[in-house]
């Protein structure tokens, strides 16, 4: 299978130029995780390096500056800085430079740590850290390296360089702002919200007096955890849920929401389904199936139905959401409805084609 | 590129050319891995730090990474009342106190730490014998697949500790790893000669386990509190990482999650169960602790159509169900065993998720999409690819069989 560039062409038009105060729901399922196609939004948003010629649409969307937050409730820092590197984006960098942030959902969600390791953390992150830091994923997803060809003198000093940068970087107070859920019902989540917005506003002032607002996309990876770790018994229903993305919407420009689809948390909830469904699957499916209604475009990734194969991860489908049409038709000739095979490379590279192709 | 420049490539001299790149590039992140702890190793895959399983073939089915690699949580669910999840937890434990790593075992009583399986030596050199056994055979049959490895001697079967030079391969992608592999796995074999401590062991079922660190391992007992039950066990298990010295490596066992004999009734809901899992792979990601979990979960009756153990699924790194074969079945049990010598499988294995892998995105793993048995013996946990034999009554498709896959020569021409 030829190598595809960070962002394949088939995929292009439904990452990148995203409508104003648009919802784009991204439905993963167990076996088909949606993280390769954030990293896709994070790098149509942040990555199109000077010189590629090939990003024609980032050239013509204008002097707007994009800016992305990116909230995880499921994966930290660490994992999303490791796999942006091997996309040639470098979060921490751009993080100082105000382009990104992140804003973790996982490490203190629910309970938080207790004093002793928190001293733990922070004097020792200058420690052992590095060293797992630095193992490299991958050096650089260069050209290979031909044999017998004395070059690699210029390329590999290279990649040790950025590595110390980004430990010092880390190091500091911590590009990172923390989630911490506490209370019940609306309120825990309204604080949850100040705290993401906060991020945002912080993103959105301007560094130089006099520069534009820059256009923020907000990447919320599986806020359906909170609803499945809460539930009403906390208060936190599906409607709750959905005004709680809501709100974030209104900050932002653009918002793309990950969310699991699996079948036991769409179908089970179904009048037809043979067991009575429990409020967690009830819930879940309300929520999904509202935010696919309130979505102008849904992505759903799947396994393939025919079973595993070793060169195809799964299905994309890519569909109209119920808010489709909605807006300006304008934005939304640029992309149709299709179903494509993807597969993931071991190289973090992927390869999206049609079938048959 | 011509044939002949190909053939130059592949000549001694040009050989060479990759080793000093790997000397003046390896030193620095040499220096960076923690050679310091036994029983974690670079994953061959991509480098990131693994520690074993207890169990060879667990580890060789784990996406090429040899290993679970550190920080991450993998799910074992078991169909049945049979108990070959809890087997697969008593290598892990007993791989962990033999590579003195700290064990935390959540709701079991220090009996369960006292049946931990006799350790029999490094796993690699029970194996040996096996494959040379079966060279044989293996060479006649399908001499073309030779070089892709076997399944159970694979990535990590006979591997120590990787080379420089081998590392460099590993790290540089899989193109290059192709090209130097023959030179890489005839280093393997003098690196396994030499004194470099195992990774895996082999243990024994019918003996236990004798070792000084046995006593150091970690009870979180399940007892009622006026703190909810996950909160206080949380607390328990965070205190002890964090009261450890920070390079040790830490196991996590949680055997038989929510099963009612063990946990109170109310731990089943969501709102409950949900966020310690999810601050437990909070705790394991964390980027300054090295810490691996394996959590068994009862199927019967907690059933996988159910969104509760979907979330479970969700929220783990790893999943892998065990659908153990029914006693009538053992008839079917005993034919799927490819050969006389081999014991019949006990059941099916089907791995839902693999860790990193699929939190990449799946795919490209060449164990993807196998049907899996497993055979727990005396020795060992062995998962193999399940395959029916031909049908009892197909004489003619055992002969083809038997007489060997190769066309002849006057078949090829044309």
């Amino acid at each position: 299978m030829p190598a595809q560039p960070p962002l394949p062409p088939l995929l292009a038009p439904y990452v990148s130029a995203l409508p104003q105060s648009s919802l784009t729901l991204l439905s993963s399922v167990l076996g088909a995780t949606g993280n390769w196609l954030i990293l896709r939004y994070l790098y149509s948003a942040l990555g199109a390096p000077v010189g590629d010629a090939a990003f024609g649409l980032h050239g013509s969307e204008g002097g707007r500056k994009r800016k992305v937050v990116l909230v995880s409730f499921l994966r930290g820092w660490e994992f999303w800085r490791s796999e942006a590197k091997r996309l040639g984006l470098d979060l921490a960098r751009l993080t100082d430079k105000r382009q990104f942030a992140f804003v973790d959902g996982l490490s203190e969600l629910f309970y938080t740590p207790t004093p002793s390791s928190q001293t733990t953390t922070t004097t020792s992150t200058s420690g052992p850290a590095p060293s797992r830091t630095v193992l490299p994923v991958r050096s650089q997803p260069g050209p290979l390296p031909a044999r017998g060809v004395p070059q690699p003198a210029p390329a590999r000093p290279t990649p040790t360089n950025p590595h110390q940068q980004v430990q010092q970087q880390s190091r500091g107070p911590g590009p990172v702002k923390r989630l911490h859920l506490s209370g019940t019902g609306v309120q825990a989540l309204d604080a949850l919200e100040n705290d993401i917005s906060s991020v945002i506003k912080q993103l959105k002032t301007p560094v130089t007096p006099g520069e534009e607002e820059p256009e923020i996309l907000l990447i919320v990876d599986q806020p359906d955890l909170l609803l499945a770790a809460t539930g009403p018994a906390k208060g936190i229903g599906a409607t709750e849920m959905g005004e709680w993305i809501m709100g974030l919407q209104q900050n932002v420009h653009a918002t793309v929401l990950a969310l699991s689809a699996d079948s036991p948390l769409i179908h089970n909830a179904a009048e037809s389904a043979h067991q009575p469904s429990t409020p967690l699957e009830m819930e879940s499916a309300a929520f999904a199936i509202g935010s696919a209604h309130r979505a102008q475009m849904v992505l759903q990734l799947r396994n393939l139905e025919t079973g595993a194969a070793r060169d195809v991860s799964g299905v994309l489908r890519v569909s109209k959401g119920g808010a489709w049409g909605q807006v300006d038709a304008g934005a939304e000739d640029k992309w149709e409805e299709r179903e494509v095979l993807y597969f993931v490379q071991r190289d973090g590279g992927v390869c999206v084609f049609g079938r048959g192709e | 590129m011509s044939f002949r420049k190909r053939n130059i490539g592949l000549s001694a001299g040009a050989d060479r050319a990759p080793a000093p790149n790997a000397a003046t590039a390896q030193p620095e992140q040499a220096s960076t891995t923690p050679e310091s702890n036994p029983g974690i190793r670079p994953s061959p895959d991509d480098g990131r730090p693994t520690t074993s399983t207890g169990s060879l073939s667990l580890d060789n089915l784990l996406a090429g990474h040899g290993g679970l690699p550190i920080g991450k949580m993998l799910l074992i669910e078991e169909n049945g009342t049979t108990d070959f999840a809890g087997a697969l937890l008593r290598y892990y434990a007993a791989e962990g106190v033999v590579q003195d790593q700290k064990i935390h075992v959540i709701g079991m009583p220090e009996q369960w730490g006292r049946s931990l399986p006799g350790l029999l030596g490094p796993a690699d050199a029970g194996d040996d014998k096996k494959s040379d056994r079966r060279k044989g055979d293996r060479m006649k049959i399908a001499w073309r697949y030779e070089r892709l490895g076997e399944f159970g001697a694979g990535v990590a079967g006979s591997r120590g500790w990787s080379s420089p030079m081998k590392r460099n391969a590993h790290v540089r992608g899989t193109q290059t790893l192709t090209r130097v592999a023959p030179a890489a796995t005839s280093g393997d074999q003098t690196m396994t000669d030499g004194v470099q401590p195992a990774f895996c062991h082999s243990f024994d079922l019918t003996k236990r386990l004798t070792h000084p660190s046995i006593a150091n391992i970690n009870y979180i007992p399940l007892v009622p509190s006026n703190e909810p039950l996950f909160a206080s066990i949380h607390k328990k298990l965070q205190q002890a990482i964090s009261q450890s010295p920070p390079n040790i490596a830490h196991r996590v066992i949680i055997p038989s999650l929510l099963n009612p004999t063990l946990y109170p009734p109310e731990t089943s809901q969501p709102d409950i169960l949900l966020p310690f899992l999810h601050s437990l792979k909070a705790l394991l990601s964390a980027p300054t602790t090295r810490i691996t979990a394996m959590v068994t979960i009862p199927l019967s009756l907690f059933s996988r159509s159910s969104g509760l153990v979907r979330w479970m699924e969700i929220i783990s790194d790893g999943v892998i169900e065990l659908c153990p074969f029914p006693h009538s079945a053992d008839a079917l049990g005993a034919s799927g065993a490819a050969t006389s010598h081999e014991e019949p499988p006990q059941g099916m294995l089907k791995t839902h998720r693999l860790p990193v892998l699929h939190e990449r995105g799946g795919g490209s793993d060449q164990n993807i999409g196998q049907d899996w048995a497993f055979t727990l013996s005396r020795r060992k946990f062995e998962i193999k690819p399940f395959s029916l034999p031909p049908a009892e009554g197909d004489k003619e498709a055992q002969d083809g069989a038997a007489s060997g896959g190769m066309p002849k020569k006057a078949d090829l021409e044309f």
